[in-house]
């Protein structure tokens, strides 16, 4: 096992949160509290705490749920695209592009269950679900998913939990001997060397497919429904662009806070700020392409039941919605994002937290306004069913999937060397000797 | 003196309006109900009697439910208690018969029913008789130069004898209402016979029609039909059910074998590589 400068390990290996993170850790576990409080009272008097009725039967958990797995495509982007194209300019990146896409995809699992009215049927699905139907192919993927962004997030940590076993030797021989356990006695050898690199290399090439299969699924559980607003052929490819967006906002957004509370200055730099700030244009264009197409289509055509829901969205009750989320979450990112001084960290932190903002709210946009219009309209409805806004319960207990996931990004971040440690000294190493050959 | 008596005198006037008023109340009118009653028998199977209770109250006429009849079959001056029937919503009875030879004719083969309801707090009682001779009609499926007929003969069975000039309905059993054919009029001959064509191309489950010969609400013999089974219909109606077929829509024992084959390959394909890639973790872990 190679000696690696002391300075470098000191930067990147974990450390104590400060107060402020003691406080925003604490923030967090308030927030999942007072949601599993409203999820217990949910279980016990069932999902009517809810303002889902017999149209809106989908609400904010299933928006949620969506929003969810579009951020966990960014372990597909940011690792595996990277890395195929061999862009080294990833390497102080892809672990926390890594960990975000590992949190993301948990919670959407845990919260397509607090949308089940019945949790304790959860079983049914394996035991009688019908393979024909798209439900099933989510509960298929979501969990072979996180599978693969577990073991893409494990494997390149190895060498790392060995390093920060010798580094904790001293300090806190409790923690060095969890890494030392977490590193299955890595040692750096030839043969496990090989093992990894293999391994790494088919788990980028395997979250590619997929990611992608993952994401045009959850396009396909609304697309397969002929509901208007969900029946598109173009529903598949929308997701994954839409995805790619929410995705690189999410990354942006916790990239530029690390580096300011870990002080990583030095490891992630404008220049990185500027490679993601490019990636999210071109997402943001490759969305609006596919936006352009879902409405434009619907609305040249104008058949009825289209024009109500176009109407809705463009002028009706979620007109401002609409257009915060077209103008805030692609327009206006595109147009800052286009110069080169709206690529630096502090613009696009802001434009990320914009685009993230915009995406959970995208996904309300899909979910809710088409379930308002029901497909066979039912004759001396209550008045309640045409109106769809959360309740309070919805509120808290999704304001606590959202907490939640930002504790797991928050514990991983303590706990974990956010920058591969081990690559980052051989690159440097690499950098070193390719000067000196030079000189 | 003088006022008093008039007090008194205005005290039983006042008393006496109570008296006179509840002398002139008396229980409601009980309606009078309305009996209708059909013979009806169908050649080789039931024979009933179709009754109706209806009555007329506050100038609109109404269906009675829950009226219990008794119907009688009266010989002479005897009568024997056929059987019982209750009015359902729409007012209607029925008594079915074991067969025609459970009820006796009287001498001229005339068979005399009465239908008695005893009365109840609403309702008067009431009764309605019923005289009727046996007809029968005699009805088969001709097919002459591949044109189909029905030939139906109406014999009145109390003197043997054909039934001349009856109108007979002649008909095709539908799902909502049957389906006339034949002339406006269908009129018995001297043979007591009609023929009537059947048009082609009426639709049948598998081809098959059953064609109705009516006599219908006859004065002398009641209703009387004969039906007729006649596979000369048109196969239109296709049996396009899925049922048991293996479809995206079917149950899961009956997922399309596509469905089943490449979605469980791409799976186990995935999930080996997964198992792999777990499993290299403890040749790392051993090495």
């Amino acid at each position: 096992m190679n000696n690696y400068d002391a300075s470098l390990i000191n930067d990147l290996a974990p450390r104590k949160f400060t107060k402020r993170g003691v406080i925003w850790t604490s923030f967090l576990v308030i927030l999942i509290i007072l949601g599993i409080i409203a999820y217990a009272d949910q279980l016990i008097k069932g999902q009517v705490v809810t303002s889902m009725r017999d149209y809106a039967l989908w609400g904010i958990y299933i928006s949620n749920f969506v929003f969810f797995v579009a951020t966990s495509f960014v372990g597909s982007v940011a690792v595996a695209i990277l890395r195929l194209s061999k862009k080294s300019w990833r390497t102080p990146l892809v672990r926390i592009a890594e960990i975000i896409t590992f949190a993301s995809i948990s919670m959407a699992g845990i919260t397509i269950m607090i949308d089940m009215a019945r949790p304790d049927r959860l079983l049914y699905l394996f035991i009688y679900g019908r393979l024909q139907s798209p439900i099933i192919w989510d509960v298929i993927i979501i969990p072979t998913f996180l599978a693969i962004s577990f073991l893409l997030l494990y494997y390149p940590l190895l060498p790392d939990f060995a390093i920060l076993k010798n580094h904790f030797k001293e300090k806190n021989s409790t923690l060095s001997k969890w890494y030392g356990r977490l590193s299955l006695n890595w040692s750096g050898s030839e043969v496990q060397k090989a093992v990894q690199s293999r391994a790494i290399k088919i788990l980028a090439v395997l979250i590619l497919p997929v990611g992608i299969v993952l994401q045009t699924i959850d396009a396909w559980l609304f697309s397969t429904t002929y509901r208007i607003g969900w029946d598109s052929t173009n529903f598949g490819p929308y997701f994954i662009a839409g995805a790619f967006v929410a995705g690189m906002g999410a990354l942006i957004a916790v990239v530029y806070v690390v580096r300011r509370v870990r002080n990583l200055e030095n490891y992630i730099t404008d220049l990185h700020f500027d490679k993601l700030g490019k990636l999210l244009v071109l997402a943001c264009l490759i969305y609006l392409y596919f936006n352009i197409n879902e409405y434009l289509i619907p609305f040249f055509t104008a058949k009825k039941g289209e024009m109500t829901h176009l109407d809705v969205l463009f002028t009706g009750h979620y007109a401002p919605l609409f257009w915060f989320v077209t103008i805030g979450g692609l327009i206006i990112p595109i147009i800052v994002l286009m110069f080169k001084k709206g690529r630096k960290p502090f613009p696009m932190f802001i434009i990320a937290l914009l685009v993230v903002v915009a995406s959970w709210w995208k996904r309300y946009l899909i979910v809710t306004p088409t379930l308002l219009h029901p497909f066979l309209p039912i004759q001396g409805v209550p008045e309640s069913w045409h109106h769809y806004f959360p309740s309070l319960h919805e509120w808290i207990i999704t304001t606590a999937t959202l907490a939640m996931a930002l504790l797991i990004i928050t514990l991983l971040v303590r706990y974990l060397p956010v920058i591969p440690i081990e690559r980052t000294a051989e690159e440097r190493e690499l950098l070193k000797n390719n000067k000196n050959i030079e000189s | 003196m003088k006022n008093q008596l008039k007090f008194r005198t205005v005290f039983l006037v006042f008393l006496s309006v109570f008296f006179i008023t509840s002398g002139f109340s008396q229980e409601v009118e009980k309606a009078k109900v309305r009996l209708k009653a059909d013979y009806v028998k169908v050649m080789g199977g039931e024979v009933y009697f179709n009754i109706n209770a209806s009555a007329k109250v506050n100038d609109e006429n109404i269906k009675v439910p829950d009226l219990d009849l008794t119907i009688y079959n009266e010989v002479g001056d005897e009568k024997i208690k056929l059987g019982e029937a209750k009015t359902d919503v729409n007012g209607d009875g029925k008594l079915v018969l074991e067969s025609l030879n459970s009820i006796k004719p009287d001498s001229t083969n005339t068979y005399n029913v009465s239908i008695s309801f005893k009365g109840n707090d609403s309702f008067k009682r009431a009764s309605k008789s019923l005289s009727f001779r046996d007809a029968a009609i005699e009805a088969k499926l001709i097919t002459e130069d591949s044109i189909n007929y029905i030939s139906a003969t109406l014999i009145d069975n109390s003197i043997d004898s054909l039934i001349v000039g009856a109108l007979l309905r002649v008909q095709v059993q539908r799902l909502f209402k049957p389906l006339k054919i034949g002339e406006e009029y269908n009129i018995t001959d001297d043979d007591g016979t009609v023929v009537v064509t059947i048009p082609e191309g009426i639709p049948g489950e598998d081809g098959n029609l059953i064609v109705e010969v009516v006599l219908y609400e006859s004065d002398a013999f009641g209703t009387v039909k004969a039906l007729v089974q006649a596979p000369v219909g048109s196969v239109k109606v296709v049996d396009e059910s899925t049922f048991n077929q293996r479809t995206m829509w079917s149950p899961r024992n009956k997922t399309p074998l596509f469905m089943l084959i490449f979605p469980n390959l791409l799976i186990l394909g995935i999930w080996g590589f997964i198992i792999y890639l777990f499993i290299n973790l403890f040749k790392i872990a051993k090495s």
